[in-house]
């Protein structure tokens, strides 16, 4: 690496190695999937990037939301979400978590996904070739270094709002809240 | 994996209820399976589909007939191209449209290309499950190459929007077939090297023989079809039992094999892989000239005359089927799809898991082929 | 082959009209009650394979019609004839506003899960059927959603486009 880079390494070591190792959890959630495999295997191999997927949300960093979301497969987003320990990343695959896609008119899926958990950044296709998911890792790490990835943090000071918007669509949810409302003051 | 809740049936067995779920390593696709366990075997297996249902049928009856072709080969993700091809057959049988001859081998081609792609997904998925990491990266590659030649043909590497009623939407490019042909003889040339890496690999054999039996009779009783069917020495194949497309002009053979087991139904895909190659240089070189499209006048303003059509084809996992209802108008009345992933998962998934352990259970979905999105469309 | 079929289901159950239409293709209308012994009768003479159980929504008539499609398996190992390459079409209608009729587990094993959607989709409720909970849905819904009156962009529109988006 260059001088510029070395200097930046040892001013904050914890966002370089944050950024060149991020870890994916395994979720198959939509009809993207069909073009992760593509991705994590030998013809465009995404471990020269650091990315590479593991088992379980507790070891992992980033969490891909590949293609639309219906409303039985959000309650184990918003847990495995949860689940992830900070600083996190969440980036959304297709034109379905923007603004609803294709299935705009579909009883069962939900059309804007940043009601119910921060959104770092869109990949936008149907569905995104395999160099367009490696240009959305670069640009992710051009926003950690810039600060701009700040997605768990708005999630703690907006808890509130995130928490009503899921029971509003759920009604009663299963699982305590995470945070604790004088923590939200406290900030 | 989740424990939910323990009961102790007695001092010397516990029973336990587990969530094989949706997040899991070993799970391909958005699907969950909820297992009662004692110890290490499966007592009683329930299948949990619905995580990715979108209510297809009830967005057809909103669009016109020509909008819904975006819409329905998104049906099964890996193997767009059976879904345009019933959808097509449906259209045109209720219309009364003519293929023409180039069209009808094109259409096949294209299929059986569809098919040797979505057979390589398979393998990939089942060697990455019992962790033979080799198999499944060459699975990927050489799928790859096949995905650059739908590039080329059609624009789009995973959905093509390429067969229309009336024929296929624009012709082979120049010199198109020789590239499927280089492109065959590479993974045609491979096949020694994955028969030695796995196919005839001993850990292979311990680990998928006499896993997860269906015998010819549970099979016909719950509705399987495809290579649940095949692995009991039954050549059922809608190729051959109701011939489409130009199945019926070059000679071809159906594989099949007797036990039943996981073993049998990889060994009936390995096979049906290899001749669907075979079949795609016989479908090149009786290729005749001609058109490949009878243009219908104006679609956007079509009425398909009233009636009801049922119309099925043979997909890579089975027997697929569409069930088509008209009242005249530029709208469908009601679509029903025959997935062959719905019997396979919901019925006979759970037969086959009990009694067995718990580390075969992605073993056991792998090799019956269940694609989730197929499930709940 | 087909014919002979329909003139045998003819003489053997009242009230019961079949017609060939198409390539073999075989359509049967009857009433909900001898529903189950067609069946029967038609896995007998060995169209034991069923593929699809659907129903259509027929509003100006108030009926829900139910149709149950039948092919056959084959007989020997590497023949195939004229009779595999049929299709039969059996058809019934339930009244909307109280849909129930018996379930045919008993005949055909896998119509448990085809019964299991139709339940939760239409409201149809099939006398027997062991478990008819909910397959796909989450919520619940004041109209079963397939039925022609339930507006699918209406629902969207009060119920899902109505949550407030988060500041940021």
């Amino acid at each position: 690496m260059d001088r510029g880079q070395l200097i930046n390494w040892l001013k904050e070591p914890a966002k370089m190695s944050n950024k060149y190792s991020l870890h994916v959890v395994y979720f198959c959630t939509g009809c993207g999937i069909i073009e992760i495999p593509p991705s994590i295997t030998a013809r465009w191999d995404a471990e020269r990037f650091g990315v590479k997927p593991v088992a379980t949300p507790r070891q992992a960093n980033l969490f891909l939301i590949t293609g639309y979301v219906s409303l039985k497969t959000l309650k184990p987003i918003i847990r495995t979400y949860e689940q992830m320990p900070e600083p996190k990343y969440t980036v959304a695959f297709g034109s379905c978590p923007i603004d609803g896609g294709m299935y705009w008119d579909s009883y069962n899926t939900i059309n804007h996904l940043d009601k119910f958990i921060p959104v770092d950044g869109y990949i936008a296709g149907c569905m995104p070739r395999p160099e367009s998911i490696f240009v959305g890792v670069t640009h992710l790490w051009t926003m950690i270094d810039k600060g701009m990835a700040d997605g768990y943090k708005r999630y703690r000071e907006n808890y509130d709002r995130y928490r009503s918007n899921q029971e509003e669509l759920y009604g009663e949810l299963g699982w305590p809240p995470l945070f604790e409302r004088d923590e939200k003051n406290a900030q | 994996m989740e424990i939910l809740n323990e009961k102790a049936v007695s001092d010397s067995t516990r029973e336990l209820e587990l969530y094989f779920g949706p997040q899991h390593q070993g799970m391909v696709g958005n699907f969950s399976i909820t297992l009662k366990v004692e110890g290490d075997r499966i007592k009683e297996a329930t299948a949990n589909p619905g995580y990715l249902h979108r209510g297809f049928e009830k967005l057809m009856e909103y669009r016109n007939w020509i909008q819904n072709f975006p819409l329905v080969c998104r049906v099964n993700v890996i193997e767009p191209g059976s879904m345009e091809m019933v959808y097509s057959r449906g259209v045109e049988r209720l219309a009364g449209i003519e293929v023409p001859e180039r069209a009808k081998y094109v259409r096949s081609i294209y299929l059986e290309l569809s098919r040797a792609a979505s057979h390589l997904f398979g393998l990939w998925a089942y060697s990455n499950m019992l962790g033979f990491d080799t198999v499944s990266n060459w699975a990927m590659y050489h799928r790859d190459l096949i995905l650059d030649l739908f590039e080329e043909l059609t624009g789009g590497r995973v959905y093509h929007i390429y067969i229309w009623p009336g024929g296929v939407r624009r012709d082979f490019p120049e010199s198109f077939p020789d590239r499927i042909r280089e492109t065959l003889h590479e993974i045609g040339g491979k096949v020694p090297d994955y028969n030695n890496t796995f196919f005839n690999n001993r850990i292979f054999h311990d680990r998928a023989k006499g896993i997860g039996t269906i015998n010819r009779a549970e099979a016909r009783n719950m509705g399987g079809t495809g290579q649940v069917l095949r692995a009991t020495g039954m050549k059922y194949d809608i190729r051959k039992v109701e011939p489409y497309g130009a199945y019926d002009e070059v000679p071809w053979d159906v594989p099949t094999r007797e036990d039943g087991d996981a073993y049998s139904r990889i060994m009936v895909v390995r096979d049906e892989l290899i001749e669907s190659v075979h079949m795609i240089f016989k479908l090149l070189d009786r290729l005749p000239e001609g058109s490949v499209y009878n243009r219908p006048a104006n679609p956007f303003k079509w009425k398909i005359p009233a009636g009801e059509s049922y119309v099925r084809l043979e997909s890579s996992r089975g027997e697929l089927g569409l069930y088509l209802v008209s009242d005249g108008g530029n709208r469908p009345y009601r679509v029903h799809f025959r997935t062959p992933s719905y019997p396979h998962g919901l019925t006979v998934l759970e037969e086959a898991l009990k009694g067995e352990s718990i580390s075969d259970v992605g073993n056991i979905m792998m090799s019956l082929y269940v694609t989730a999105p197929e499930i709940d469309r | 082959m087909l014919n002979e079929i329909g003139k045998q289901i003819e003489q053997s159950f009242a009230g019961v009209s079949a017609e060939t239409g198409g390539e073999y293709r075989l359509k049967v209308e009857a009433d909900k009650e001898s529903v189950l012994s067609i069946l029967g009768f038609l896995k007998n003479h060995s169209y034991d394979h069923l593929a699809l159980i659907s129903c259509v929504d027929r509003i100006e008539a108030g009926q829900l019609e139910l149709v149950y499609l039948l092919n056959s398996y084959m007989e020997s190992d590497d023949r195939y004839g004229e009779r595999e390459k049929g299709t039969i079409i059996l058809k019934t209608t339930v009244s909307r506003e109280d849909p129930e009729i018996g379930t045919a587990i008993h005949v055909f094993q896998n119509a448990e899960p085809y019964e299991r959607e139709l339940h939760e989709m239409f409201g149809i409720d099939f006398d027997g059927h062991p478990r008819q909970i909910p397959l796909f849905l989450e919520k619940d819904y004041a109209i079963p959603p397939f039925r022609k009156d339930f507006d699918t962009r209406d629902y969207v529109e009060k119920e899902l486009e109505s949550i407030p988006a988060v500041e940021d």
